[in-house]
């Protein structure tokens, strides 16, 4: 864990610092970066609710996650799409 | 009263100033709280809170943080790595953007290119311009995000044990209801909606044949495929 944060930080920093000392990046390049994090954001929520046989799996998870879209797709803060997300996979839990 | 003709042509540096802290002050206070759920999280995961502050010290990008802590709780330090890169090469474009506007040599800007991140990134844009933003406000924000992330992260980190069983608070549903979270915002440019599609199906038909490291690689290919 320790090495894979140290590494993850190494390259996060020379990712930042990059534009500093190299010449300038194409602009092409540069402008298709814009689609790298809506496109890892919504694969990390499949590769979050599949099982280890990589299939979906509907539960208490996939239940608060439901709920967490609905409130993000009418605008609800931050703060409560996660934790209503996490309530409901709570309860449903004691359920 | 000349001084305030003087100040319709040019704002009094105090005046300027209370403006940055204006903008500034609402993003800092959310990045807190945004650091207080990641170190709760990272502690559910099982990171110690030292390597979780340390991490938000060092790598200070909530994203990608946040995607390596949920590698981590499922084992997978390579996947926390690939995420966490691959999430953070966004910075690549917004890194060279900034770099013409940070003050001094090389190393110097190097070093503050460090503090440019989505939020400050935005503060800057939004006192300067999207192709030249503002050097000043760049670093005071971001210097004030990371001071924010990084309390708010010690925070979390030590109320993480207090708070118990992660699996019976819901923690776990709390990582993919962030990427939703986090997505959002986002979904407001048609070109990032194409990639968002895109990256959603590439892992969703790639995961069931390989590990979570090489689905979201495949992702972040289609990602940059579709955008645009």
């Amino acid at each position: 864990m320790l090495v894979a944060i140290v590494v993850l930080a190494a390259a996060t920093i020379l990712i930042k610092g990059a534009g500093s000392l190299l010449p300038e990046i194409p602009d092409a390049v540069a402008a298709r970066l814009g689609g790298l994090a809506p496109a890892l954001l919504a694969a990390l929520v499949i590769t979050e609710l599949t099982g280890a046989d990589g299939i979906p799996r509907l539960d208490a998870k996939a239940a608060g996650v439901g709920v967490a879209v609905v409130l993000a797709a009418v605008r609800a803060p931050f703060a409560v799409c996660v934790v209503a997300g996490a309530a409901v996979a709570a309860v449903l839990r004691l359920a | 009263m000349g001084s305030g003709q003087y100040r319709l042509v040019a704002p009094t540096e105090r005046g300027r100033e209370r403006g940055a802290w204006a903008a500034i002050a609402p993003v800092v206070a959310a990045v807190g709280v945004f650091g207080i759920s990641y170190g709760v999280l990272a502690s559910a995961a099982g990171v110690p809170a030292w390597e979780t502050v340390m991490m938000s010290m060092l790598v200070f990008a909530g994203s990608a943080q946040f995607a390596a802590v949920s590698s981590f709780a499922i084992g997978s330090p390579a996947g926390a790595v690939v995420s966490g890169v691959l999430l953070n090469s966004r910075y690549l474009a917004t890194g060279a953007a900034a770099a013409p506007v940070l003050p001094g040599g090389r190393w110097r800007r190097f070093l503050l290119a460090q503090l440019v991140v989505d939020e400050s990134f935005a503060l800057g844009v939004g006192a300067g311009s999207p192709e030249r933003p503002d050097g000043r406000m760049l670093v005071t924000a971001g210097a004030a995000e990371w001071l924010c992330w990084v309390t708010g992260s010690a925070i979390g980190a030590l109320l993480g044990p207090v708070l118990g069983d992660p699996q019976r608070l819901g923690l776990d549903a709390a990582f993919p209801a962030l990427f939703v979270a986090l997505l959002r915002p986002m979904l407001d440019r048609s070109d990032a909606v194409k990639s968002a599609v895109a990256g959603l199906a590439v892992a969703a038909i790639l995961r069931p044949f390989v590990p979570s490291g090489v689905a979201l690689a495949g992702a972040a290919v289609a990602g940059l495929l579709a955008y645009r």
